[in-house]
């Protein structure tokens, strides 16, 4: 769990921020889920920072960064959900998160 | 005894084959890698023994004390949803054992997630098993099963149903998929019909279900009732091999 | 209540099958469905949403559709307890560390393997795989051990 890399840790977001979840190439590996690709959500907690999963996974010495947990609303992610005031939280890394454009927000 | 055709004399039965049983490939795999790890100095056996030790101890009783101190005490509940690494400690649970750092899979980053009456939490990792072992043992099978993960985060009320557990559509049903480092635990909320109850009464109704959220602590429940599949060897069972006495 | 009344209540009784029975029967008839094949030897070429499905990482299930089933309690086999205790004792120790686990075990595998092996069954390969990838055994002489184990089992003729 430990790396030698010396980099302060990225750590762009609040609580409070809203995000989207970026949609990228997820050849090999990733740990963020197909179904919260490109949605949106708001920072509900910063966690830790630590090395990315996809570096962790092989061995490399990644970049360490801040964790956050983002709260999405269930009917933004599933088309079908029928309860308007369920919600999801899920854990990401600073690098698979964007901030939301606030003039879109 | 000599046959009629001068057969050669035994004097004795021959004793019957041993019986055997049937040995899983796992568990040839699991003694290979083993011994092959062990030869190559890549850990001892005294180190496997500590890390078995701590794996034999480990069970949800923690988790379930932690919540009914929480409950009797708000100055404890505050630190469960605050520090709850510390808070652990005094239930016995450190975090960083049995290797002075945590073990490899749980991390020690833990996170006690607070039921209200407007909010109910359950927990899945979508992507594996991820459970918060030091506090709560070993995962229910079903939970690491793809059909529970696959359903839990899209379909939670009906998933939630087939526990038994209804949650009012007012109330927030939120899924807490732990997919990456933090590992979580639900405190449910305090039950009607508990008032001056001791703590050791408290904990026997906050099984290791309520604890993931699919279930709610009652007065009488004291256990999670499924069907249970019987191991073939279960631990402390496995055949010996030939010519080892039982 | 008349005597053949009562034969007909005992049989009945008899040809009723008992609750496990029945729900084995009913998931073993619900089981048979027919299925869309595409043959697949050596294909040419995939579609886009075909080739994000095949390289998709296995373990990522969440939202995939699934039918209700029974949830039950499984009793932890001797040789899975002693899986857990081994793969947590090789990161202890710095042979790896549990993200590579969880790649080797839940997204390397294969989806025929990610679907068919027993859960601690994928750690046990993943361990193994992972020792012989990072050249801490030899894959010819994990076989002879496997052989060898396997022989103290053997049933003498």
């Amino acid at each position: 769990m430990s790396s030698s890399s010396k980099n302060t840790p990225v750590c762009r977001f609040k609580v409070g921020d809203r995000v989207r979840i970026k949609d990228q190439s997820w050849l090999f590996y990733s740990r963020v889920q197909l179904y919260a690709r490109g949605v949106e959500g708001t920072i509900a907690r910063l966690n830790y920072t630590d090395l990315v999963a996809e570096d962790e996974t092989f061995n490399v010495e990644g970049e360490i960064e801040q964790h956050y947990i983002v709260q999405f609303r269930q009917q933004d992610l599933w088309p079908e959900y029928a309860f308007p005031n369920d919600t999801l939280q899920s854990e990401y890394p600073d690098r698979w998160l964007e901030p939301l454009n606030n003039s879109q927000a | 005894m000599t046959t009629a055709t001068g057969g050669h004399d035994h004097g004795h039965i021959h004793p019957p084959a041993p019986q055997v049983e049937e040995i899983s490939d796992y568990s040839v795999l699991e003694i290979a890698l083993r011994e092959l790890a062990i030869e190559h100095g890549l850990f001892t056996a005294e180190e496997h023994l500590h890390f078995t030790e701590w794996a034999e101890k480990i069970g949800p009783a923690s988790g379930s004390r932690l919540v009914a101190k929480a409950w009797l005490d708000p100055e404890f509940k505050k630190l469960c949803l605050t520090d709850a690494n510390a808070a652990s400690k005094a239930v016995g649970v450190d975090w960083l054992d049995p290797t002075g750092a945590g073990t490899p899979s749980d991390y020690t980053h833990f996170v006690v997630l607070e039921d209200t009456p407007t909010l109910h939490h359950v927990i899945v990792c979508t992507l594996c098993s991820c459970y918060p072992r030091p506090m709560l043992g070993n995962s229910p099978y079903w939970y690491r099963s793809t059909n529970y993960r696959r359903r839990l985060v899209r379909w939670p009320r009906p998933v939630l149903s087939e526990f038994g557990l209804i949650v009012p559509p007012e109330v927030e049903v939120r899924v807490e998929d732990s997919n990456q480092k933090c590992r979580f635990m639900v405190m449910p909320m305090r039950p009607e019909g508990t008032d001056g109850w001791t703590e050791d009464q408290l904990a026997e109704i906050v099984t290791r279900d309520c604890m993931i959220g699919v279930a709610s602590p009652k007065p009488g429940r004291t256990a999670d009732k499924h069907p249970i599949h019987k191991a073939r060897h279960p631990v402390g069972h496995e055949p010996k091999p030939m010519g080892v006495a039982e | 209540m008349s005597k053949s009344m009562l034969a007909i209540n005992r049989s009945w009784g008899k040809v009723m099958a008992s609750r496990p029975e029945l729900r084995e029967q009913h998931e073993l008839i619900g089981s048979i469905q027919p299925a869309l094949h595409y043959p697949q030897n050596w294909t040419y070429a995939t579609s886009h949403s075909m080739f994000k499905a095949y390289t998709h990482p296995l373990h990522d299930v969440g939202g995939q559709p699934d039918v209700p089933v029974y949830y039950e309690e499984k009793e932890e086999e001797d040789w899975e307890l002693r899986t857990y205790v081994l793969c947590e004792t090789l990161g202890w120790k710095g042979a790896w560390n549990a993200e590579e686990r969880r790649r080797r075990a839940d997204v390397d595998i294969g989806y025929t393997q990610y679907l068919g092996i027993p859960y601690y069954g994928r750690w046990l390969l993943a361990a193994a795989r992972m020792l012989v990838d990072n050249k801490h055994i030899k894959v010819y002489e994990l076989q002879q051990k496997i052989d060898e184990v396997r022989a103290r089992y053997v049933k003498q003729q």
